[in-house]
């Protein structure tokens, strides 16, 4: 039950994150990343247990790009289908700076309620 | 709930079912980037088989169903932001101002701009189309016949996928971005029995050929509303121009002669708008038109 809960949760909560994530990634790289690249970088991150599947990366990437926080471009591979490599945009890291702000000030307010838990 | 995948075509097959009744561009979409992902995932276990490396899929990419739920939420969500307002002034009382409020619409113009282009564009489809068509019949009994038809449809699918890009830059209506997911892999005579009996094959050549009378249809309809309209406001200002002797070099008339009377000449201005007015909103009625057409011949049969 609470593991269920626990699961909800989580997926409610990876909503927007998961797209502040992928703009800080991309934000922090000097080169274009394609999807399989970002998705490996964030299962690293958090030693091998990613917080969220990595085919749901993939949708967030294509909505970035059309809100214009991003751009692509295809680059054909001999592993398979042609890859398609993103970029952030101006906008993109102005909307990032702007969201890092609201997280920050959002994890301080819920850290200061949630602490209580941990005794 | 299906069985776990084992290999990747199962998977791709599973994503589409999951997919099914979705935006067929999507769904393209969709499944190009779960290859890209299971792809390079195999490639980065060599030593593994196939079916072991998407046993760890479900828990780091996801099952074809949770990944087909992604997709669709995410689409929810793009397609409310990205939807074009309605222009404010077609919303305000003033039946004047809500007439003319078609002048704020950018789909008008880019419609417009578009039935300027479908002469060029037709008439190059409708070449290709016919000469390709008539070589590949010629060329049937030969060896090259059959290598050459091929390549003959896949251009037309380039075609028709540069079509839709336009008419998505013109409309913003969602059109597929990528060329048609391949399927399962095949051999060699099994693709060439599919491409022959795909439905979307031949619709795609019927698109391309209707472009010319279409194209044609379009570009007098532009022009004749755009000089029509234009010649009607400009008369007036050109009559004024000539009594007063500033156009020395051209003689201006205008017939009947009770029109280029000073109390009718300012209808005629009235009468240019009118036209001027009528033909922005045939232009994004036709877009519309465009719009629907390409999605039932280019995107919608076969899918």
């Amino acid at each position: 039950m609470t593991d269920t809960l626990s699961r909800k949760f989580q997926k409610d909560l990876n909503g927007g994150l998961v797209a502040l994530v992928l703009l800080g990634v991309l934000a922090d790289s000097t080169q274009d990343l394609y999807g399989y690249e970002i998705a490996k970088r964030l299962q690293k991150a958090n030693e091998g247990e990613a917080l969220f599947k990595e085919g749901t990366v993939y949708p967030v990437l294509r909505a970035l790009s059309a809100h214009g926080l991003l751009t692509s471009r295809i680059v054909p591979s001999y592993a398979g289908p042609p890859r398609r490599y993103y970029r952030i945009t101006e906008e993109g890291r102005a909307v990032l700076a702007d969201w890092s702000e609201i997280w920050r000030q959002t994890r301080n307010f819920v850290d200061r309620f949630s602490s209580g838990v941990r005794s | 709930m299906n069985s776990a995948p084992r290999s990747i075509e199962e998977y791709l097959r599973q994503l589409r079912a999951a997919l099914a009744g979705a935006d067929p561009a999507l769904v393209q979409d969709a499944l190009y980037d779960a290859e890209e992902y299971l792809r390079a995932e195999l490639a980065a276990h060599p030593g593994k088989s196939e079916g072991d490396v998407l046993e760890l899929i479900a828990t780091t990419y996801g099952a074809p169903e949770e990944v087909a739920a992604a997709y669709r939420d995410n689409e929810a969500k793009v397609n409310a932001a990205l939807r074009q307002p309605v222009p404010r002034a077609a919303q305000s009382r003033g039946a004047i101002r809500r007439f003319f409020s078609i002048y704020s619409d950018a789909r008008a113009y880019t419609s417009l701009f578009y039935m300027l282009l479908t002469l060029a564009t037709g008439i190059a489809y409708f070449v290709f189309v016919v000469t390709g068509l008539s070589l590949s019949a010629g060329f049937a009994v030969l060896i090259i016949g059959l290598p050459f038809f091929i390549v003959f449809i896949g251009i037309a699918r380039v075609l028709a996928l540069g079509e839709g890009r336009l008419l998505e830059a013109i409309s913003g209506e969602r059109m597929p971005r990528r060329p048609v997911h391949p399927g399962p892999k095949a051999n060699f005579f099994k693709r060439i029995v599919e491409m022959l009996s795909d439905v979307r094959t031949w619709t795609t050549l019927a698109y391309l050929v209707v472009m010319l009378p279409l194209g044609i249809v379009y570009f007098t309809i532009a022009v004749a509303g755009i000089a029509l309209g234009g010649g009607l406001i400009a008369a007036p200002f050109a009559t004024v121009a000539h009594h007063l002797g500033w156009m020395t070099q051209q003689d201006v008339s205008i017939h009947p002669a009770w029109l280029a009377l000073p109390v009718t000449l300012p209808l005629l201005v009235g009468l240019g708008l009118l036209v001027l007015t009528a033909l922005m909103y045939l232009a994004r009625a036709i877009g519309r038109f465009q719009v629907g057409l390409a999605r039932t011949l280019l995107v919608k049969p076969g899918t």
